[in-house]
């Protein structure tokens, strides 16, 4: 478990965070979203203990990361920036953090064939591309099996077919109890993977929920076409929705397709089109950040 | 100790580790040979002659030690391993005296390479010249080596966790000895304060490999040494401790 609360953190006149508090859960992956520059890595490098807060708290598995016991091998951490030396190896690197952390050398070998980089890891990490930079930041991350995982934009260089391995690593992990936190800019790609999220803008909490209540966000208005639009209009009305005509055989009522649909059955109306509108979730993400569309 | 040998890891899986170890032999040899071939007949049988013979690789060791100490410190800030090596061990002021005691290794690892080398020299060019071997001289040498190198390294460390910044420390350093110091030298000695720029980081330093009979004796220059290096330590800890690492 990872716990925010009421944390701030200032760099001289900017507040980068402020007053942010959230839980993520064991067992859930939690999606931490915002557009750049909203405070993602800044919380999450406090989490971590790299950044000191300016005020609040946070912990991990109930202490801050700091006083946890060789925490390197409680928790796995990706972060945004890369951390490897460009003349070492992919394998010497993973090796050192193995010695630092007191992890079985067998691992790096498990963790470089998890990641599919056991070919390339004798070569110097100078000459990696950014997918593979990011596979051995996965590696290191996932090093000493930890029970908490807090990644930053792990998708990040990653082609579909490594993302689609990441959205099934994570859930697998998720459902063996772990805690972990990821974060994105983009909503949509996490909502495959998420159980909950966590939106942040400007540094402040905008959301927190489940991911399917956000999805829920989506839903817009139903679109209806029916030779007999004046009757179905009434018969909705009457049911206390709230619809409208659009043209001459078109209605829209804010109301799910499930329920219009009923209530046409019922009064006997001939539908000749009943479609379900949704918000994209990225739309639902750009309303929520108060973000204008292609801004974030 | 898992941090300790995860620093050694470090250093022996990066080139430019041996690049530092091969420069220092490759010095050591040359002025091993000069030392010899230069010298005449007399001065080869003179008293503490095999004595100064290896302390005089201590000179270019030490400086190569006290780079190595700044690179093996500043190379977490250079390339961002900085992050995940706190990763492993939150606990800054361990990391710091960790770095310290990487750099103390590494200047004896550069010692041990050095003084080998010009034994090796020495042993062979002398025998040929028939000139008996002193080997309590040779001794003597290598451990005020070993000293002086030994605390170069732990100042570089010290220097380099103080200051982060891998060129910054590393000009400075330099600058500091070749340009600054020799100044503050000469403008004490304007004043007649000559004694006081004795007790100069660079002075000190140099005094632990100082054969000559003025100045500051060996222990005093090691101990003023020693102070310099953890006035550094107290500034690494400080910075270190309080920098965000963003």
């Amino acid at each position: 478990m990872i716990e925010v609360r009421g944390l701030t953190k200032r760099y001289g006149s900017t507040t980068a965070v402020h007053d942010l508090s959230f839980t993520v859960e064991a067992g859930r992956v939690t999606g931490f979203l915002g557009p750049n520059g909203a405070g993602k890595s800044t919380t999450m490098r406090v989490i971590l203990g790299l950044v000191h807060p300016s005020s609040g708290t946070t912990s991990v598995l109930g202490r801050p990361y700091r006083e946890l016991d060789r925490p390197e091998r409680h928790v796995g951490a990706l972060l945004e920036t890369f951390d490897a030396h460009p003349g070492r190896s992919g394998r010497s690197h993973l090796r050192v953090l193995a010695l630092a952390g007191g992890i079985p050398r067998s691992r790096v070998d498990e963790v470089l064939t998890l990641v599919e980089l056991t070919g390339a890891s004798k070569r110097r990490v100078k000459g990696y591309s950014l997918g593979m930079r990011q596979r051995l930041g996965l590696a290191a991350a996932l090093l000493a099996d930890p029970e908490v995982l807090v990644l930053d934009e792990p998708a990040n260089g990653l082609d579909p077919q490594g993302i689609r391995w990441l959205r099934d690593f994570l859930r697998a992990l998720a459902a063996e109890g772990r805690t972990i936190l990821v974060s994105s800019h983009v909503l949509a790609e996490v909502a495959q993977t998420v159980d909950d999220v966590v939106i942040i803008h400007r540094g402040r909490l905008v959301q927190q929920a489940a991911m399917a209540e956000v999805d829920a966000m989506a839903a817009r208005a139903t679109l209806v076409r029916s030779p007999d639009a004046p009757r179905l209009v009434s018969l909705l009305t009457a049911a206390g929705l709230d619809a409208a005509l659009a043209g001459d055989d078109r209605i829209t009522v804010q109301a799910p397709s499930e329920r219009v649909g009923e209530i046409a059955a019922a009064g006997g109306v001939v539908l000749h089109e009943l479609t379900a509108q949704r918000a994209s979730l990225e739309e639902v993400f750009l309303e929520l950040t108060g973000e204008p569309d292609g801004q974030s | 100790m898992r941090l300790y040998a995860a620093e050694l890891l470090k250093l022996r899986t990066l080139r430019g580790t041996w690049g530092f170890a091969i420069v220092a032999i490759g010095l050591a040899a040359l002025f091993t040979a000069g030392g010899i071939g230069g010298a005449s007949v007399d001065d080869r049988l003179s008293d503490r002659y095999q004595f100064r013979l290896v302390l005089d690789t201590a000179f270019a060791t030490g400086i190569l030690s006290l780079l190595l100490g700044i690179v093996l410190f500043t190379n977490e800030f250079r390339h961002g391993t900085i992050a995940r090596t706190l990763l492993a061990e939150p606990r800054r002021w361990r990391l710091v005296a960790t770095k310290l005691v990487t750099g103390a290794t590494s200047g004896v690892v550069l010692v041990l390479l050095t003084v080998l080398t010009a034994l090796v020299i020495a042993v062979i060019w002398l025998g040929a010249l028939d000139v008996p071997l002193e080997w309590g001289d040779l001794a003597d040498g290598a451990g005020r080596t070993l000293v002086a190198v030994v605390l170069a390294g732990v100042i570089g460390a010290a220097l380099g966790g103080a200051v982060h910044s891998q060129v910054g420390a590393l000009v400075g350093a330099l600058v500091w000895m070749f340009v600054v110091e020799p100044l503050c030298w000469g403008l004490l000695g304007l004043v007649g304060w000559d004694g006081v720029a004795e007790y100069l980081p660079a002075a000190s330093l140099g005094g632990v490999i100082d054969t000559g009979d003025e100045g500051l004796s060996f222990p005093v220059s090691v101990g003023i040494s020693a102070a310099w290096a953890a006035l550094l330590l107290v500034l690494a800890l400080l910075r270190t401790g309080r920098r965000d690492i963003t």
